[in-house]
């Protein structure tokens, strides 16, 4: 792909992201325009003086409650695309996703094991429900991971699967077992399975970001690893990468980045697994590219399938892994037939 | 110099089993000299595949492995791969490069950071691989628009971008048609001929190791059966003890139907 055309894909990419953004903040039952957004955004940050035709209540509703829930949107869809990509690459498996490994399930037990118990620890707060969810969805993980190489010495991909799907099965058995048990704590359980990006504050967002920041930018530094291990293990050993080494700490990066996403808004599917082979549709396979670029691609999309979840049926609100799925399910058909068709 | 040096080397796939002593292939004693060309023959299942992986240190093993005179042991994989470019089976491609990304890759073990670009040396040596397996032209295309015969030529590019000096190939004319096979004769003799430069091939097919090697590993069971020259294994019918068979009549009865 020559340089041009691949540069302007980029930028057009970027302002997809910003026009998600925007239209996210400026959508719902009251309209903002995009100039009142920036006006609104500029006072926020830069301390500039407000228009007087902004009011007040314009302001709460940009600042307080669309931006911070659209900003979670975008970290959250960018997290969950990465780690999608990434576990692609190295299980070498185009219809594998982070959840894959047990991620999900594990931070669904752990939410559930919360809401059923009534655990609150006043220090932690609100975060409870998160950092449990984020503890077991990892510690899932690394259960999958250590029962793999006791088994297999060498780590190899359809041991990771196969373990990566009992343990999610067995996990799940055990969450279909609280919430009967628990049925008075169903709703909230199911609810947060579903998951939301209602009510995210800027506090969400700052733990997010950074966690998101770091483990993309810790990701990128092994894209030429991954690009090498999508070829196996055996010819990127053979080309001078220490393969087990690097797929266990990729798989742990990964692991990292959906289970912060899973706990702090549930789990939602799809983006995960079409993201990233959008991009590679786009933008070719090599990872310097398809890395960055599934955070765009995957942040902005799931930007606007949260923001169709809370405006298609307003003022009721569909669940937004619903509108993931139904929406990405055409969106992908069109990448993949729309590409192919040109070669 | 040696290319390769092994002792007593036992190997297997997985560790435990090599513990408990059901090693596939046991008591190995190679010493390959730098700038020769090897070919390793043998039945299916004798073990050839597991010598190759196991000198390059892929999978478990027992016993001293010397690469160009260093412990194998003491090398880390990018120090190994320095040695050794190894090309293995042909497998499954389940995201698609572009050709010259492909034969880029190659360069992995050449490059200090992430996100570096590559260097001029880097360009040159790639652009001499691609045009010493006659895929230059192909260079944009993708791999998932490739024939069998033209994959397996960028890939053993991809090998020689590598630099390493000594090469390592395991059936490397699998799946491919007579005039490739023969294409890629050419290619290997070419890189053969180079000083220092080893080949070391798994190969099913014997004329092809005849036409390649000067010196031949028999292999038979998970042991190494013997060695010697083009003259040594043809003489003595070591041929068709290794396989079982008359190795030499078949091919002389297919020559007499081509004739």
């Amino acid at each position: 792909m020559d340089k041009v055309k691949r540069s302007s894909k980029l930028i057009l990419s970027i302002l997809f992201a910003l026009a998600a953004l925007t239209l996210a903040a400026g959508l719902g039952s009251v309209r903002v325009t995009p100039g009142e957004i920036v006006a609104v955004i500029a006072n926020k940050v830069f301390s500039r003086p407000l228009p007087e035709d902004v009011t007040a209540s314009i302001v709460s509703i940009i600042w307080d409650i669309r931006l911070p829930r659209a900003v979670t949107a975008f970290i959250v869809g960018a997290m969950l695309s990465v780690s999608g990509a990434v576990v692609q690459a190295l299980l070498q498996n185009p219809l594998a996703s982070s959840y894959t490994l047990g991620v999900s399930s594990g931070a669904s037990l752990g939410a559930a094991l919360v809401i059923v118990n009534e655990i609150s620890i006043p220090v932690i707060g609100t975060l409870m429900l998160p950092a449990a969810g984020f503890v077991f969805g990892l510690s899932t993980v690394l259960l999958v991971i250590f029962f793999s190489a006791r088994l297999d010495h060498n780590l190899r991909n359809h041991t990771i699967i196969l373990f990566g799907m009992i343990v999610s099965l067995f996990v799940n058995g055990m969450l279909t077992l609280i919430s009967s048990a628990y049925s008075r704590h169903m709703n909230r359980l199911i609810l947060w399975q579903m998951g939301t990006f209602a009510g995210r504050r800027w506090e969400h967002v700052g733990l997010l970001a950074a966690i998101c920041l770091a483990g993309c930018v810790a990701v990128c530094f092994f894209n030429r690893e991954l690009d090498l291990m999508s070829f196996g293990e055996e010819q990127s050993l053979a080309m001078g990468v220490d393969a087990k080494r690097t797929r266990l700490i990729l798989l742990i990066l990964s692991s990292v980045l959906t289970g912060a996403a899973v706990c702090f808004t549930g789990v939602i599917g799809f983006i995960d697994l079409a993201a990233p082979h959008a991009v590679r549709r786009i933008f070719g396979s090599s990872h310097k590219y398809v890395l960055p670029m599934s955070a765009v691609i995957g942040g902005s999309f799931m930007t606007l399938a949260d923001l169709a979840s809370r405006t298609v049926l307003s003022p009721q609100e569909i669940p937004v892994g619903a509108v993931t799925a139904l929406l990405g399910a055409p969106f992908f058909l069109w990448v993949y037939f729309g590409t192919r068709r040109k070669r | 110099m040696k290319a390769i040096e092994c002792r007593g080397l036992s190997a297997a796939y997985d560790k435990r089993l090599l513990d408990k002593g059901e090693a596939v292939i046991r008591d190995i004693e190679i010493e390959i000299n730098a700038g020769s060309s090897v070919a390793i023959l043998g039945p299916n299942g004798s073990g050839k595949s597991t010598l190759l992986k196991s000198l390059c240190g892929m999978i478990p093993h027992k016993g001293s492995v010397k690469l160009l005179e260093k412990e194998a042991e003491n090398l880390n994989r990018r120090q190994i791969a320095k040695s050794i470019a190894y090309m293995t089976q042909l497998s499954e491609i389940f995201f698609s490069y572009s050709v010259y990304e492909t034969v880029m890759m190659g360069r992995y073990i050449h490059s200090r950071s992430a996100f570096g670009t590559a260097t001029a040396e880097d360009r040159e040596t790639v652009d001499k691989a691609l045009r010493s397996t006659g895929v230059e032209e192909l260079k944009d295309r993708q791999l998932s628009s490739l024939s069998g015969g033209e994959l397996q030529r960028v890939f053993l590019a991809r090998t020689f971008a590598q630099g390493s000096p000594v090469l390592m190939l395991d059936e490397p004319n699998n799946h491919l048609d007579l005039k490739v096979q023969s294409e890629l004769a050419g290619y290997l003799k070419e890189w053969c001929a180079q000083p220092d430069h080893t080949l070391i091939g798994v190969y099913h097919d014997i004329p092809l190791a005849l036409e390649l090697a000067d010196e031949f590993i028999l292999m038979k069971d998970g042991r190494m059966l013997a060695k010697g020259s083009r003259e040594d294994i043809l003489d003595k019918g070591l041929l068709e003890e290794t396989y079982g068979f008359e190795v030499r009549k078949y091919l002389g009865r297919i020559e007499k139907l081509l004739n």
